[in-house]
C-alpha cells in the first residue's frame, strides 16, 4: 500500500505578531499549532470569519511570513527552492497590477518569470486567455479592466506555469455572478486535470460544488477537518424560514419551537420540526406562501463548528 | 539572468508609460525656456549658459523622476502588494531586486541621456558653439551617480514602510550627500568630540555625491581629469552602489509581508 503523496505539510505551525510600543507590547496569535495535509490531486477549502488566519496561513506557506513556530512541507520541499515555486501558482485577494500594462503583457511577464519563452510562451499565453476568457481585452491596458477581470487575469496569471498546485486567497472576491460562476467552472475543470486547489475562502456554495475536503480555521486554530460529501450528508439541522400571507400573521401566536417572527410575514423554524410545524399551520388554515433554508447545510455546519448561531432573515439581509 | 532580465524589461515599461514621464518634458520645456532668457541676458557665451543650465536640469528631471518612480510603485507594488505575486514566482528576491534596479536605472539614463541629447543640439544649433568633451564627461558621472541614486531609492523602498517614508528618506540622501564637503569641513572644525563621533559617521555613511559633481567644475582651468579621476569615480560609484544593494537584498529576504 502506497501512501498519499501531499501537495502541503504543515507541522504545530504557530504565528506570533507582536505590536505596539516596547512599553505596551501587544501580541497577536494568529495561527496556533496548526498541523494540516493537503494530498494531491484534491481540492481543499480552508474556511474561517475575517481574521481566522487563514491569510496569515496562506502567507507563511507562500513563504512571505516566516513561522514563529512549526514548518511547511510543499511538494515535497521548501518553498524557497525555485524548482518548487515553479509548480505553484497562486492568486491573491484582489490582485493588483502595473495600471501600465496590457493583460496579454502581464501574461508573458509572469510566463517568461516561469521560464517559458518565443512561440512556447505565446501559446501559453493564448491558451491561458481563452481560459479565463480574457482573449477580447488582452491587448487593452489593465487601468480599464473591471474588478471581475482584474481577478481573471489574475488566476490567468496564477495559472500560466501549469502549476501543480494552485492556492487562492478569496478567488471570488469581487466577481459578479457570471464571473462567479466562470471561475467555479473553471476550478472544476483544473479539478479535472488532477492540479491540486487549495482555497481560502468565505462562499460556501463554491466550497460545496469544488471543494473535497474542508479545514474550519477559527481564531487561529484548526477546529475540524472534514470531507465535503460527508458534510453534506450529515444530520446537521438547518432553520427554515416560512412565508405565510399576511393576513393569517396573527394565527402564528403560540405555535411552538419558532425561533423569531417577522412582522407580518412569517417566521423562522428549526428543520428538525418543520414537517410538524407545517402541519399544525394548515390545521390552523394559515396560508402558506413558501419555506426557504436560511442557510445551506455547509454554512450550517461552519457556524456550528465556530460555535456561532445561524442567522435570521433580517441579519441575512443586513449582510 | 534571463528572469533579471524579464523584471527589468517589465518595469522599464510600467514607468516609461507612466504619466509622471510628463514631468521630464515638462522641465525640459523650462530649462530650454530659462536657458534662452538668460542667454539674452548674458551678453555673449551663449553655449556656455546652455551647457550650464542644461546639466543642472539633467540632474533635476533625473532625480524628480526617480523620486516620482519610487512614490508610485511604492503604490503598487507594497500598498497594492503586487510584489506578492511576483515574489511567488520561481524567482530570488535578489534577482528582483536587481531587475528593478536595472529597469529603473534605465529609464533615468533615458531621461537624462534624453535631456542631454537637447541641450548638445541646443548648443550646437542655437548658442553656435561646440559641446565641450567635459559635457560629456559630466553627463557620464551624473549617470554614475543616478545610478548610486536609485539603487538608494529601491534599497529605502525595500526597508521602509510607508510612501511618504522611502521619498523623505530618498529626498534627505540626496540633500545630504551634496552637502559631504560642508560635513568634511565641520570636520576640520574645533568642535565637541562627541559631534564629531556624529559626524564621521553621517561622513561614513552618506553618499559622497559632489564626487560626481563635475558641471560645477567644467570650466575650472585647474581641473585635472584624467584615468585617476575616472578609476576613483567610477570605483566609489559602483563600490557604494554595491553595498547599498546588499543592504536592500538582505532587507527584503528578511522583510515580511503583512
Amino acid at each position: 500500500m502506497t501512501s498519499p503523496a501531499y501537495a502541503i505539510q504543515i507541522k504545530d505551525l504557530s504565528k506570533t505578531y507582536k505590536t505596539g510600543f516596547w512599553l505596551k507590547p501587544k501580541v497577536t496569535h494568529a495561527l496556533k499549532n496548526l498541523t494540516l495535509d493537503v494530498f494531491e490531486k484534491e481540492a481543499f477549502g480552508l474556511l474561517g470569519l475575517n481574521g481566522a488566519g487563514k491569510t496569515t496561513a496562506i502567507k507563511i506557506i507562500l513563504g512571505f511570513l516566516a513561522p514563529t513556530h512549526g514548518s511547511v512541507s510543499i511538494l515535497g520541499g521548501k518553498i524557497s527552492d525555485r524548482q518548487v515555486r515553479n509548480q505553484i501558482g497562486y492568486l491573491s485577494e484582489l490582485p493588483y497590477f502595473s495600471r501600465q500594462h496590457t493583460g496579454r503583457e502581464l501574461l508573458e511577464y509572469f510566463g517568461s518569470l516561469h521560464g517559458f519563452s518565443g512561440s512556447a510562451l505565446s501559446k501559453r499565453v493564448y491558451e491561458v486567455l481563452e481560459l479565463v476568457r480574457m482573449t477580447k481585452a488582452a491587448n487593452d491596458r489593465v487601468s480599464g479592466y473591471s474588478k471581475g477581470m482584474l481577478q481573471r487575469i489574475g488566476i490567468g496569471q496564477a495559472l500560466i506555469g501549469k502549476p501543480k498546485l494552485l492556492i487562492c486567497d478569496e478567488p471570488m472576491s469581487g466577481l459578479d455572478p457570471v464571473g462567479y460562476k466562470e471561475m467555479r467552472d473553471i476550478f472544476i475543470d483544473l479539478k479535472k486535470t488532477g492540479t491540486t486547489l487549495f482555497l481560502n475562502t468565505h462562499i460556501m456554495d463554491e466550497v460545496e460544488r469544488v471543494c473535497d475536503r474542508i479545514g474550519i480555521l477559527h481564531d487561529g486554530q484548526l477546529k475540524e477537518v472534514a470531507l465535503v460529501p460527508d458534510v453534506l450528508q450529515s444530520s446537521i439541522n438547518i432553520d427554515y424560514w416560512v412565508d405565510v400571507d399576511s393576513h393569517d400573521a396573527s394565527k402564528l401566536s403560540g405555535v411552538p419551537f419558532q425561533k423569531s417572527v417577522a412582522e407580518q410575514n412569517g417566521m423562522q423554524i428549526s428543520g428538525l420540526v418543520l414537517p410538524e410545524t407545517l402541519t399544525l399551520l394548515s390545521q390552523r388554515q394559515v396560508k402558506t406562501k413558501g419555506v426557504r433554508p436560511l442557510s445551506s447545510v455547509m454554512e450550517a455546519y461552519f457556524l456550528k463548528t465556530i460555535g456561532a448561531q445561524q442567522p435570521t432573515p433580517s441579519e441575512r439581509v443586513s449582510s | 539572468m534571463k528572469r533579471i532580465f524579464h523584471v527589468t524589461t517589465f518595469t522599464f515599461r510600467e514607468l516609461i508609460r507612466s504619466k509622471m514621464l510628463y514631468i521630464w518634458l515638462l522641465s525640459a520645456i523650462v530649462f530650454c525656456l530659462l536657458a534662452f532668457l538668460l542667454s539674452i541676458l548674458s551678453f555673449g557665451e551663449v553655449h556656455k549658459i546652455f551647457m550650464d543650465l542644461g546639466l543642472v536640469g539633467m540632474e533635476w528631471s533625473g532625480t524628480l523622476v526617480l523620486l516620482l518612480s519610487l512614490a508610485v510603485t511604492y503604490n503598487t507594488e507594497f500598498e497594492q502588494k503586487s510584489i506578492y505575486l511576483q515574489l511567488a514566482k520561481p524567482i530570488t528576491r535578489g534577482e528582483y531586486l536587481l531587475g528593478r534596479v536595472l529597469g529603473f536605472f534605465s529609464v533615468i539614463s533615458l531621461v537624462v541621456l534624453g535631456m542631454g541629447l537637447l541641450i548638445a543640439g541646443l548648443v550646437a544649433f542655437v548658442g553656435g558653439g561646440q559641446v565641450s568633451p567635459m559635457f560629456f564627461y559630466s553627463s557620464v558621472f551624473l549617470l554614475i551617480e543616478m545610478f548610486v541614486l536609485t539603487t538608494l531609492g529601491l534599497t529605502f523602498q525595500m526597508i521602509g514602510t510607508s510612501m511618504v517614508g522611502v521619498v523623505l528618506y530618498s529626498m534627505f540622501t540626496i540633500f545630504l550627500g551634496h552637502c559631504v564637503g560642508q560635513v568634511e569641513w565641520l570636520l576640520n572644525q574645533n568642535l565637541a568630540p562627541a559631534v564629531k563621533t556624529v559626524l564621521r559617521v553621517v561622513h561614513f555613511f552618506l553618499p559622497n555625491l559632489e564626487a560626481f559633481n563635475l558641471k560645477d567644475r567644467i570650466y575650472d582651468p585647474n581641473l585635472i581629469f584624467g584615468w585617476e579621476q575616472w578609476r576613483e569615480v567610477l570605483l566609489y560609484g559602483f563600490t557604494y552602489s554595491f553595498v547599498v544593494f546588499l543592504i536592500g537584498w538582505i532587507n527584503l529576504e528578511k522583510r515580511e509581508f503583512m
